[in-house]
């Protein structure tokens, strides 16, 4: 166990200082907390409404699905011959990048 | 028992407080800055670099305990260190001139009259005003590129990635810079990762302004550690 003589003496900390030091740090957090929590509902906000849009379309269209799409069979009768063809394949098949890696 | 004559004076200089919250930085900061470089630079393969940034998480989030405990517990530590930081005057314009002596007593082997100082000089201070602020920065940001990447403006980013990167590159070499000059300060290097006393004598030395005005004799039945009621 520590002995010593001397000791600083103990700093006074004035309510001014205090409520300064603690407004900082808690408008600060205040602030980040707002930033993330508005930009997590933007998000959702955004992602429903483009559902949203996307099923709306859908439930307009008059051909609904994309084997009966007659600019999508037209292209692969004139350019890609069939889906799944190697061209298709090539053009259109996402390739996926494995993102768990951080560094 | 008499104190006096047994052995020399002691100044208690690091808080209990203060002590845990340098072991906090200690297990947080360095091992943040060291695999900091490893992500920046990529040394070895994609596994160790992957590692690197395991363990940079890992020292962030031991960084932020550290921070919210001291800053929980500690705020008039906070304030003092923000007091002694923001004290400025023409004695460290001089004492910056010359280095604070370290070149002369490093490199020339003499000593040279310095101005003198309080509980942190000149250099120590600047270093203060640099961590306090860079590493506010470097943990906010740290974690919006950890959480919000997907969600945040890529302009924001693109910035806080620029700045966390070119903060933490001079952070880390200033804490170089730190850890050999704590070494080379014995008296003090053994305070902060011992029992947090200097003699009166190496404080008279180097904290002549602080001696003179911020300390004050303790009590006899009041000598520990544990039972004086820590500032």
């Amino acid at each position: 166990m520590a002995s010593y003589d001397y000791v600083e003496k103990a700093v006074k900390v004035s309510r001014r200082e205090f409520l300064q030091v603690v407004g900082v740090a808690g408008a600060v957090m205040w602030s980040g907390a707002y930033i993330a929590t508005d930009l997590i509902q933007d998000r959702s906000k955004y992602i429903k409404m483009r559902a949203q849009g996307i099923y709306k379309d859908d439930a307009k269209a008059k051909v609904r699905q994309s084997h009966n799409n007659q600019a999508l069979n037209e292209m692969y009768s004139k350019f890609a011959q069939k889906p799944l063809s190697p061209l298709s394949e090539e053009l259109f098949h996402t390739r996926y990048t494995d993102r768990t890696k951080l560094g | 028992m008499s104190y006096q004559g047994e052995r020399e004076p002691r100044v208690l200089k690091h808080r209990l407080s203060s002590r845990l919250f340098h072991w906090g930085l200690v297990l947080g900061f360095i091992p943040a800055a060291i695999t900091g470089f490893i992500i920046w630079l990529k040394p070895g393969s994609e596994e160790f670099v992957n590692m690197a940034m395991k363990v940079h998480i890992i020292g962030a989030a031991i960084l932020t305990v550290a921070v919210i405990s001291y800053s929980s517990v500690s705020i008039n530590r906070i304030v003092a260190f923000i007091r002694q930081i923001s004290e400025w005057g023409y004695n460290d314009f001089k004492w910056m001139m010359v280095g604070g002596g370290y070149a002369h007593k490093m490199i020339l082997k003499k000593e040279i009259s310095v101005p003198p100082m309080g509980k942190l000089n000149s250099g120590q201070k600047s270093m203060g005003i640099l961590m306090f602020h860079g590493g506010i920065f470097l943990l906010f940001s740290g974690w919006i590129l950890y959480s919000f990447i997907p969600l945040a403006p890529k302009e924001l980013i693109y910035w806080l990635d620029f700045g966390h990167l070119w903060i933490g590159v001079f952070l880390g070499l200033c804490t170089l810079a730190h850890i050999f000059l704590g070494i080379y300060n014995w008296e003090d290097f053994k305070a902060m990762f011992g029992d947090g006393t200097i003699p009166l004598s190496v404080a008279q030395h180097h904290n002549p302004l602080w001696v003179e005005r911020d300390i004050e004799s303790v009590q006899k039945d009041h000598k520990s550690d544990s039972e004086v009621i820590p500032v």
